[in-house]
């Protein structure tokens, strides 16, 4: 089989950059640790860092799972199934957690639940209600996304048919007979993701919840020590026994959500959007909670960065000012400044994309080649690209921190784009996951129409291959600048050069700051706002290309 | 094929590649300055967690006033400052940690990741020269750990001001006092270290600190990861109560003792914080910089002289919340800062050395403690 050369390319490339930094990493904690996977396991409860914490990253991961559908469901319904004014904006605000930096989304239930907001926060069994919370809020948009294209698209006629069945008489029978078998590999799928993201949650445990941690928090905490010959053995131990467990539950999950995708390629017949849908006015009382729900924490966030507090002998006052952007923008006490921050986070998302979107597209590209003749390479090469998403940023952090050593530390802590590096291993898997389903969609006849004409390769890919996929590199670009702008969990963890400071390590910091300075709360919202106002520009933008009805996550 | 052999063959080269790297760490001697390759390249690296008394202005002074530029590497809290050196060690990256305490000090001098500076230190009090009197390693800024409460809940009746630790895990205080944890917080380290002493030294015989913190983990003590989250999200004396992510749950936590000083400090000499002073029960915390091996020595040693100058050093109260280390100096009188500060009358009485020889054991015993309730 002759493979071409940008194909090896990308799997070299792919190779160093992600598989290398993950290898290193196992292979020191295991240098150190030993190996004894029971052992480290069994670390997990036999240590006070870590007791609890796989029960309580499933519980909280499956809880989140339900909820995020009891929610999701109705909006999914209603969207799916009527029409509504400003359709696509109704839409667009639904499903924009989804792509918000967690450390935002954090600042904002922190401030709608704190003594500024709801003040329930003061009650302490409801912080594990905000994280749940706060996980549906940012997961909604995947059962949006992924039922909501099944039901605004299928055929009326089917649901009139089902009605003349004894089976479909009533509104239960329809229910169970149309409804639950078409939509449940949808809501399967939906579930598995919401799943994924919840039990890989970091940004919002380190601040919402109180005691109790994920795997990934935990490894977050501890992960500084590891990898430190006959120093604090446990956590190398509990780090490796963390990402065990979490990396069979994830590589399940995704197996099992890559197996519900292709169930979910079943035909039915299908009408228009137009067709399908009808109007309906009480509709309004699911919509508009749920538009509010969207919308609350950012709008709590923008607030509380002009809410400045003054506390003296007579009590507390606040006052509305705009001291709090002042001080994120001056950069005082040895921080960064937000514009030096924005210009990092800028540069450092240009050039993530600049390398994860044409290598995720090789990749992407590569395993279509490979597909025809050798399905199980091309198997091989799709669970190797996935690889990122389930391992910890703990490993992906070490990883590339054993990397810098080894090849030349002095030059890679005074290097600006080394972060790059974690950015590229968190964003390359998806953009494979959304170039994918794009080149398979592409209909090869094109491209050899025009080859039989005789118009060269790079004509052909600029004026049928690239206009073609436009809408899914659209998708795949803004995808990765998001990502890499959100990006918090590897960065955190990786070693902090202050030259590198990030919008969403600046937020971190800032509220890290201790005593009674009272602008740094309103100054890391003024930064979580900045980061908003960007994710929302490109989102917005986004949705103008998204290809209609694709069902994807994205 | 060739695709799958690639695989292949790159998973086995990064195996031989990994082989090194894991050699890479010995914990070999140090090599004294004299010996070793290094050069003024003109650059100060300093790594450091986030000690708020490097401020932008005073390291700006430092640049004009010799010629370095400095850039920083921040991380999360002390023993990470530690745990980068013992990774770094040999490699070069930076030139001066700031940050490491002595409960930390004694494991960096032990494996070799400092070198003598040459900054000529003198009007240091004998009180920060106390847990370690050297050149490997100068105090720049000190405190005492202690328990600080609500006094605002102390009505005589539900509660009462405890006299000893043992109090505390009685039913009133029941899931009521915020502790940072010893293996991640370095505040925390300290109280347990002090623990150890005051459990030594109590007139019960039968019982020893580790049947304390069991006592206390039954009684439902909040542990949490840092500071922060002990201070901000659950103590009800402090400023905390102002922060969005507040609970309010913990009427005593471990801090410092001058941590009410700095309450009324910031709000207009007015705070309902009063630290506990029991004897042996709080711990004397100094805080370090030091020269990091195979680092650019001149400029780390520059470095040091120049936190120890007075117009600097002096600023640790209200730049860092910090008592300053050099002899004479005093928190400021400003808005309560000195009146509502103490200083223990008895700090626990742990040398380094035992510090740094059972700490990896104390944690581990603590440990079994806190996971046996």
């Amino acid at each position: 089989m002759k493979l071409r050369l940008s194909s090896s390319c990308a799997v070299i490339a792919y190779t160093l950059l992600v598989v290398v930094p993950l290898w290193l990493a196992i292979d020191r904690l295991i240098w150190v640790a030993g190996f004894d996977p029971l052992g480290w396991i069994n670390s997990l409860n036999g240590n006070y860092i870590s007791q609890g914490v796989v029960a309580f990253t499933f519980l909280q991961a499956l809880l989140s799972t339900v909820v995020t559908l009891v929610i999701g469901l109705p909006i999914a319904w209603q969207l799916g199934r009527y029409k509504w004014p400003l359709q696509s904006l109704i839409k667009a605000t639904l499903t924009m957690p989804f792509v918000m930096p967690s450390i935002v989304a954090a600042m904002g239930f922190l401030h709608l639940i704190g003594p500024s907001g709801l003040n329930i926060r003061i009650d302490d069994t409801t912080w594990f209600a905000t994280l749940i919370i706060a996980h549906a809020w940012f997961n909604l948009a995947l059962v949006i996304r992924f039922c909501e294209p099944v039901l605004s698209t299928l055929d009326p006629n089917l649901e009139e048919q089902m009605r003349l069945l004894p089976a479909g008489h009533s509104k239960i029978g329809r229910f169970r007979n149309l409804w639950v078998p078409l939509l449940a590999p949808s809501i399967a799928a939906a579930a598995c993701m919401t799943f994924v993201f919840s039990f890989t949650s970091f940004a919002l445990v380190r601040w919402i919840t109180l005691g109790d941690n994920t795997l990934e928090s935990v490894m977050a905490n501890i992960g500084s020590s590891a990898g430190i010959p006959n120093y604090m053995l446990a956590r190398n131990e509990i780090i490796l026994g963390a990402s065990l467990i979490q990396f069979t539950v994830l590589i399940a999950s995704l197996w099992l959500m890559s197996w519900l995708q292709h169930r979910r390629q079943n035909l039915l017949p299908q009408a228009s959007e137009f067709t399908v849908k009808r109007v309906n006015n009480s509709g309004w009382m699911i919509i508009s909670p749920a538009v509010i729900f969207a919308l609350s924490p950012l709008i709590a966030v923008f607030w509380a960065s002009f809410r400045i507090r003054h506390t003296d002998s007579t009590g507390t006052s606040y006052s509305w000012e705009t001291s709090g952007w002042e001080f994120a923008f001056a950069g005082s006490s040895s921080m960064s400044s937000a514009w030096d921050a924005l210009w990092n986070s800028l540069g450092y998302a240009m050039i993530t994309l600049c390398i994860a979107l044409p290598l995720g597209w090789a990749l992407a590209q590569t395993i279509l080649d490979v597909e025809k003749e050798r399905p199980k390479t091309a198997r091989f090469l799709d669970v190797l690209t996935m690889i990122p998403f389930a391992a910890s940023s703990v490993m992906i952090g070490l990883g590339v921190m054993l990397g810098m050593i080894r090849i030349d530390a002095e030059f890679f802590y005074s290097f600006w784009p080394t972060p790059v590096i974690a950015h590229v291993m968190i964003t390359t898997p998806f953009v494979v996951r959304i170039m994918l389903p794009a080149l398979r969609s592409l209909n090869p006849i094109y491209d050899e129409c025009a080859q039989t004409l005789g118009i060269p390769a790079w004509r052909r890919f600029m004026s049928i291959r690239l206009p073609l996929l436009r809408g899914s590199i659209l998708v795949a670009v803004i995808f990765t600048l998001a990502m890499s702008l959100g990006e918090f969990g590897a960065s955190w963890v990786v070693t902090r050069n202050s030259d590198w400071t990030t919008l969403p390590i600046m937020i971190d910091s800032l509220r890290s700051i201790p005593y009674n300075n009272t602008y740094t709360a309103p100054a890391a919202c003024a930064v979580s706002s900045v980061l908003m106002g960007i994710t929302l520009l490109l989102f917005t933008w986004a949705e103008k290309f998204r290809p209609a009805r694709d069902g994807g996550m994205f | 094929m060739k695709i799958y052999s690639l695989g292949v063959f790159f998973i086995l080269a990064t195996m031989t590649l990994s082989g090194c790297v894991s050699q890479k760490i010995d914990d070999g001697g140090i090599i004294p300055p004299s010996k070793y390759q290094w050069v003024d390249d003109g650059e100060l690296v300093i790594v450091t967690y986030d000690v708020y008394g490097l401020t932008d202005a005073m390291l700006e002074e430092f640049e004009r006033q010799t010629g370095y530029e400095v850039s920083l590497l921040k991380l999360d809290d002390a023993g990470s400052v530690l745990d980068h050196l013992l990774q770094h060690k040999g490699l070069q990256v930076a030139d001066i940690a700031i940050g490491i305490d002595n409960t930390y000090l004694q494991t960096a001098l032990d494996n070799n990741v400092l070198w003598e500076h040459n900054a000529v230190l003198t009007n240091i009090s004998d009180s920060a020269l106390l847990p370690y009197d050297g050149a490997y390693a100068a105090p720049f800024d000190q405190g005492y750990i202690c328990l600080n409460y609500d006094s605002s809940i102390i009505d005589g009746e539900n509660y009462t001001v405890p006299q000893n630790l043992w109090e505390l895990t009685n039913e009133e205080w029941s899931g009521k006092i915020a502790i940072p944890s010893p293996e991640t917080s370095s505040p925390g380290r300290a109280f347990m270290t002090a623990t150890t002493d005051y459990f030594t030294h109590d007139d019960d015989n039968e019982t020893e600190w580790t049947d304390w913190w069991t006592a206390m983990s039954s009684n439902e003590v909040i542990i949490t990861t840092g500071w922060s989250e002990a201070y901000e999200t659950h103590y009800t004396g402090g400023y905390g109560e102002w922060t969005d992510g507040y609970v309010g749950d913990a009427h005593a936590v471990v801090s410092y003792c001058h941590s009410p000083g700095v309450e009324a400090w910031s709000a207009g000499n007015w705070t309902k914080s009063v630290s506990l002073d029991l004897p042996r029960a709080s711990f004397h915390q100094v805080e370090y910089a030091a020269a990091i091996e195979g680092g650019n020595l001149d400029a780390a040693s520059a470095f040091i002289q120049y936190l120890m100058s007075p117009e600097v050093n002096s600023k640790m109260p209200t730049e860092n919340y910090m008592y300053s280390t050099l002899k004479g100096m005093d928190l400021p009188e400003d808005d309560g800062y000195r009146y509502h500060s103490i200083i223990p009358d008895q700090p626990a009485n742990v040398s380094a050395a035992e510090i740094a020889e059972n700490m990896e054991n104390w944690l581990a015993q603590w440990n079994t403690a806190m996971v046996d309730a």
